[in-house]
């Protein structure tokens, strides 16, 4: 018994081990993706973008990603993992805008070039470490907010009480978010933000807040949620106090299941960021990096309001 | 009247790692017979019996049943054999009812897995009434006393249709009284065609109720004989390989000064007791189960709660509120159940025996093993505690072995005052007269011995002096020249 | 009865028989890695493996000492975030260097000895002190910081996760350490036998003398203590306190503990254990990573390798090869 077992063990190494032969091999480059996490729709369209980026550029692509969105310390261990493995460059959505620099620092004295994606860098931070990226690839999240406010101060004829779904504290995406949304309803003074509480990014959390929100207060018209998930969370919430209808709600992402709730009227608008194009930007810039190329430092995708409009045009 | 045996093992080897536990037992059982299994503590009787039961695997051996050669792979598969085993411990769930408990894995159902409730007292009930039992099978097992849940066991035995009863022990925690029930009990199984294996210590028992006897000795089988045929000495020699001419030392100690006196002592369970205890002096504590006689023992060791009274040592009061506390006042406490009390199991031999004085081989928290391996051996050598080392993790010890350990934690940690709570309860014969002969030897030192014991004879034959504990209180003292066992025990009964 | 030399050595291997079992699992696994990928067996990668088992692997030392009193720390991680927070906000105030990080350590044993006290004289079961603690330390540590992280230190402080020795990461100084000490504790001293003796037996342990509710707290806090300690090393590698850094990490301390060979009833095991089963999961995630193996299919693999290893111990127990 035993010695079938190291038979079975030994004959295994021996047919990994051919394989081994084709790591050594030149090859395509080898790129490496460190995404927040790989199980929200928002990543996953991201990763979409970015594989099939590589697949017409040619590139070797590693994608990973911590278990949780929040762990620093993971997505840190896995850029460290990613720079034993010599990739040849690396694009992060940084966990952490603070928290991701020591990991650009060792990539940099490694020689790898660093693409952020989606969450910028901390600058002050950066620069304290002398620690340098190659390109951010991301959209404007202040913008995004200050796109929605405006649009959630037309729709409420500049007069209303409004609730505020915030994402993690701390945490740039949503920071930037949310100041530009409170700058845009700073506009309209008789707009009044009645409750902002944090549902930490998360679904079931932005049901339960939001419900807690509606006990406390019955009269809340409208809610800006600083995600989707969040976002769809409140409109299940809606559902539940039978308020269907009566309850503006903003989202950010423009995620499949979003749209599809703007078009049945549940969710009346939310922000396209397009993760997808940002992941195959990414990949795209890290390959012609390598190539020798000039890249821009700063790369934006546009942003757009998805509203009943103009959401099957998509 | 010979008839064809109904089980026959032969030449059953067991080893553990390190030990050589049965070598080449042989042992048959008629049908219909009491069949005594008799040997000193560690001398294979349970080893034997949990291998015919499934708990264990044979090294090496035949069993056959009816003629037929099987193989016993688990407990569940001997339960199908119809073997089944009523431990010293009993297997039941005190949550659940008599009826489900003597069902439990094989309740009757309706549909779609729904107990049938009725049916299940109905069959329960049936069951209790053949073995003279008149509970309700839907009590709660909890609610019983031991003796009854006992019979629970025996019940659910029953109901798998058992052939071969295993009964290990099972007088060990009874009164007089239920023994008798209990005894009754079994000549009505005997009669139903069962057949009894039947583990005890108690020679008495084995006089009136066995028809056959094998003894182990050491993990060999030494002799099978006749109850009829056979006398109580004899079967002593053949335990122990040696003549047992008196189970009590002669006692030889002077008494000495007072050690220990308790004024007014009460507590939750307790009321005013007053005594004292001088050194050299083993003073025996009778009385019923639940007279509080283990309280007595808690309250001195700091366990339970005083709540008026005085405990004064060598004429100093002194406040217990913490075993620590009765221990730095000398004291040492064998518990009653060395198992869930007195060691810890999962550590070696050496550790349980400092286990209270480690603070002797300390310096700045650090343990001084050499020390204390020094201490060890010394202990061991005295008690002739049986290990390969000291190392020897204590649960592989035997129940004696283990008692010993017991004892020398004590001996390590300096006590002057021993109080021992049923010391012999559960250790053969040859066991307890070392014990014995120890407590004789410590009291020769000076050292103050409480001796609580349900056992009477042991109680008159050792103490200097006897308290008969009733209800929570004293209910009287005998010089050892006094006490006869009717008196102590009418003192004992008297309402 | 056999000669005493044969049994003591059969008693030795029989003692460590648990622990040869789990390196050997190290060493397979590092054999298998060795042949996937061309990059497992390197230098800086076996110290990169080393440094980032570090802060589980001294979570884990404290996990053990309660583990073998048979209790559980389900706390750890929250504390672990509320002492780096506490930490930092000191550095932040200009305390001198050896003040925040006794702060950060004072912070984390003062949890601990609170869940000691919740169980010893509250009676509470460990799990539910503990897992009190665990909300409480999480949201005062978030209530602290408004939620937000305190982050950029001076260089010294960050010598702390970025300092080497002869190549050798501090971090991963600083672990050996700790376990040379717990490994000392556990066997030569009085709090070691009696964490042993209070997971066998505590009511024995108790009947024996020993203040069993003193050494329980001790143990708490000394978990607690462990988690402060962590909590500086992970607040010096991120240069960045987080009010909500160390979530999960006690599953990850109490799976290093078992794969060790712990046993969650008491009494058994050592943290010789534990820093192989730290050092198992450590290799095994940056194994996968190298492989670029999905992130979703090493939660399968990290899950069936502690299930795997907790049943050829069991399988092991049974057969009597050890006890």
């Amino acid at each position: 018994m035993k010695k079938l077992l190291i038979m079975m063990l030994l004959i295994l190494i021996a047919l990994i081990g051919c394989q081994r032969g084709g790591d050594r091999a030149g090859g395509p480059p080898k790129i490496a993706f460190v995404m927040k996490t790989a199980n929200n729709p928002f990543f996953i369209e991201m990763q979409k973008g970015a594989e099939q980026a590589a697949q017409r550029l040619g590139v070797n692509l590693i994608v990973q990603a911590a278990d949780r969105e929040v762990d620093v310390e993971k997505q840190m261990q896995i850029v460290e993992n990613l720079i034993q493995a010599k990739v040849a460059a690396l694009c992060v959505t940084p966990s952490g805008s603070r928290e991701i620099v020591p990991a650009i620092d060792k990539a940099n004295r490694a020689g790898i070039p660093v693409v952020i994606v989606d969450t910028r860098v901390d600058e002050k931070a950066l620069s304290e470490s002398h620690g340098k990226i190659a390109a951010f690839i991301g959209s404007d999240n202040y913008e995004g907010g200050k796109v929605a406010g405006e649009f959630l101060a037309k729709r409420l004829g500049g007069k209303g009480k409004v609730a505020v779904l915030e994402g993690i504290p701390g945490h740039e995406t949503g920071d930037s978010r949310l100041r530009g949304f409170r700058e845009a309803i700073k506009a309209t003074p008789e707009i009044q933000i009645v409750a902002s509480q944090t549902a930490n990014w998360e679904r079931d959390q932005g049901f339960n807040v939001f419900q807690n929100i509606l006990q406390s207060h019955p009269d809340v018209q409208a809610v800006f949620a600083c995600s989707d998930l969040m976002a769809l969370g409140a409109v299940e919430a809606i559902a539940a106090a039978k308020k269907t209808g009566q309850i503006v709600v903003v989202g950010f992402d423009a995620l499949a299941e979003a749209r599809k709730a703007v078009e049945q009227g549940t969710m009346e608008a939310t922000v396209a960021q397009s993760p997808a194009t940002m992941g195959e930007l990414a990949v795209e810039n890290a390959y012609r990096l390598l190539k020798g190329e000039q890249i821009k430092p700063e790369i934006t995708v546009p942003i757009k309001l998805i509203t009943k409009e103009n959401v099957t045009s998509q | 009247m010979e008839t064809a045996p109904l089980l026959k093992m032969s030449q059953i080897s067991k080893t553990f790692p390190g030990v050589l536990a049965l070598d080449k037992v042989d042992f048959e059982l008629r049908r219909g017979e009491v069949h005594v299994l008799l040997g000193e503590n560690g001398a294979g009787k349970s080893t034997l019996m949990k291998i015919l039961s499934g708990a264990y695997q044979k090294s090496s051996g035949e069993i056959e049943l009816d003629g037929v050669p099987v193989s016993i792979k688990n407990p569940r598969h001997a339960q199908d054999l119809g073997i089944s085993t009523i431990y010293q411990e009993l297997n039941l769930i005190p949550h659940l009812s008599i009826a489900e408990n003597i069902f439990l894995g094989r309740e009757p159902s309706k549909f779609a897995s729904v107990i049938d409730q009725r049916a299940l007292v109905r069959a329960a009930r049936e069951l209790l009434k053949g073995l003279g039992l008149t509970v309700d099978p839907s009590a709660r097992v909890k609610r019983l006393g031991i003796a009854e849940q006992q019979m629970v066991e025996v019940a659910k035995a029953l109901s798998l249709e058992t052939r071969i009863l295993i009964m290990d022990e099972p007088t060990s925690a009874l009164s007089q009284q239920e023994i008798k029930q209990l005894f009754a009990t079994i000549r009505r199984l005997k009669e139903g065609g069962v057949s009894i294996i039947y583990i005890s210590h108690r020679l008495e028992e084995l006089f009136e109720l066995g028809d056959r006897v094998t003894v182990l000795r050491d993990g060999r089988s030494v002799a099978t004989c006749e109850v009829a045929e056979t006398s109580k000495p004899e079967l002593i020699r053949l335990m122990v390989n040696r003549e047992l001419t008196e189970q009590f030392p002669k006692r030889q100690a002077t008494i000495g000064e007072e050690i220990l006196r308790l004024e007014g002592l009460t507590t939750s369970g307790l009321r005013d007791i007053s005594f004292s205890l001088h050194k050299g002096e083993v003073l025996g504590i009778a009385g019923l189960m639940g007279a509080g006689r283990t309280e007595l023992a808690q309250a001195i060791f700091g366990v339970e709660k005083i709540e008026a009274g005085q405990i004064y040592v060598k004429g100093k009061a002194r406040r217990i509120t913490s075993p620590r506390r009765a221990i730095n006042c000398g004291i040492g406490f064998l518990t009653e159940d060395r198992k869930s009390q007195g060691l810890v199991l999962r550590l070696s031999v050496g550790e349980n025996l400092c286990l209270p004085s480690v603070d002797k081989f300390t310096s700045w928290g650090m343990v001084d093993r050499n020390k204390e391996k020094l201490a060890c051996r010394r202990y061991i050598q005295e008690l002739r505690i049986r290990t390969p080392s000291l190392k020897q993790k204590v649960s592989f010890l035997s129940g004696g072995n283990q008692q010993k350990v017991v004892l020398g934690k004590w001996l390590c940690s300096e006590a002057e005052i021993f109080i021992f709570d049923e010391p012999t309860r559960g250790v053969d014969v040859g066991a307890k007269t070392e014990i014995y002969e120890l407590m004789d030897r410590l009291t020769a030192e000076g050292v103050a011995i409480i001796m609580i014991s349900s056992e009477l004879p042991e109680v008159l034959g050792m103490s200097d002096r006897v308290l008969v504990m009733r209800s929570g209180e004293i209910a009287g003292e005998f010089s050892a020249n006094e006490a006869t066992q009717e008196r102590v025990l009418q003192c004992a009964l008297m309402a | 009865m056999r000669p005493n030399g044969i049994a003591l050595r059969q008693n030795f291997l029989l003692h460590h028989a648990r622990q040869l079992g789990t390196l050997s699992g190290l060493l397979v696994l590092g054999l298998v890695l060795w042949v996937l990928t061309p990059h497992f067996l390197t230098l800086s990668n076996l110290l990169n493996v080393a440094e980032q088992a570090t802060i589980i692997a001294i979570v884990a030392v404290g996990m053990t000492f309660v583990i073998l009193t048979a209790g559980i720390d389900l706390s750890v991680g929250s504390v672990l975030a509320f002492a780096g927070v506490v930490m930092a906000s000191a550095l932040h105030a200009g305390a001198p260097l050896p003040f925040a990080l006794l702060a950060g350590l004072v912070t984390g044993t003062v949890c601990g000895l609170v869940n000691g006290l919740l169980i010893t004289l509250g009676r509470l079961p460990p799990f539910i002190a503990t897992l009190g603690m665990m909300s409480v330390a999480r949201g005062t540590a978030l209530m602290y910081t408004g939620g937000r992280p305190i982050s950029g230190f001076s260089e010294n402080f960050r010598w702390l996760a970025t300092g080497e020795v002869l190549r050798v990461p501090i971090p991963v100084i600083v672990m050996i350490g700790i376990y040379a000490i717990a490994f000392f504790v556990l066997t030569r001293t009085k709090l070691g036998r009696y964490t042993y003796a209070i997971g066998g037996n505590e009511e024995a342990t108790h009947l024996s003398g020993v203040n069993v509710r003193f050494y329980k707290t001790v143990v708490y806090g000394l978990a607690g203590l462990f988690s402060g300690l962590a909590a500086i090393l992970l607040t010096a590698r991120l240069n960045s306190a987080q009010p909500i850094a160390g979530m999960m990490y006690e599953l990850d301390a109490i799976a290093a503990t078992v794969i060790g060979g712990t046993s969650l009833l008491g009494g058994e095991g050592n943290v010789l254990g534990t820093l192989i089963g730290a050092l198992i999961m450590a290799v095994l995630r940056n194994g996968l990573n190298l492989l670029g193996v999905s992130s979703f299919l090493q939660q399968v693999v990290i899950g069936s390798v502690i299930i795997v290893a907790v049943l050829i111990d069991m399988a092991l127990k049974r057969r009597g090869k050890y006890s």
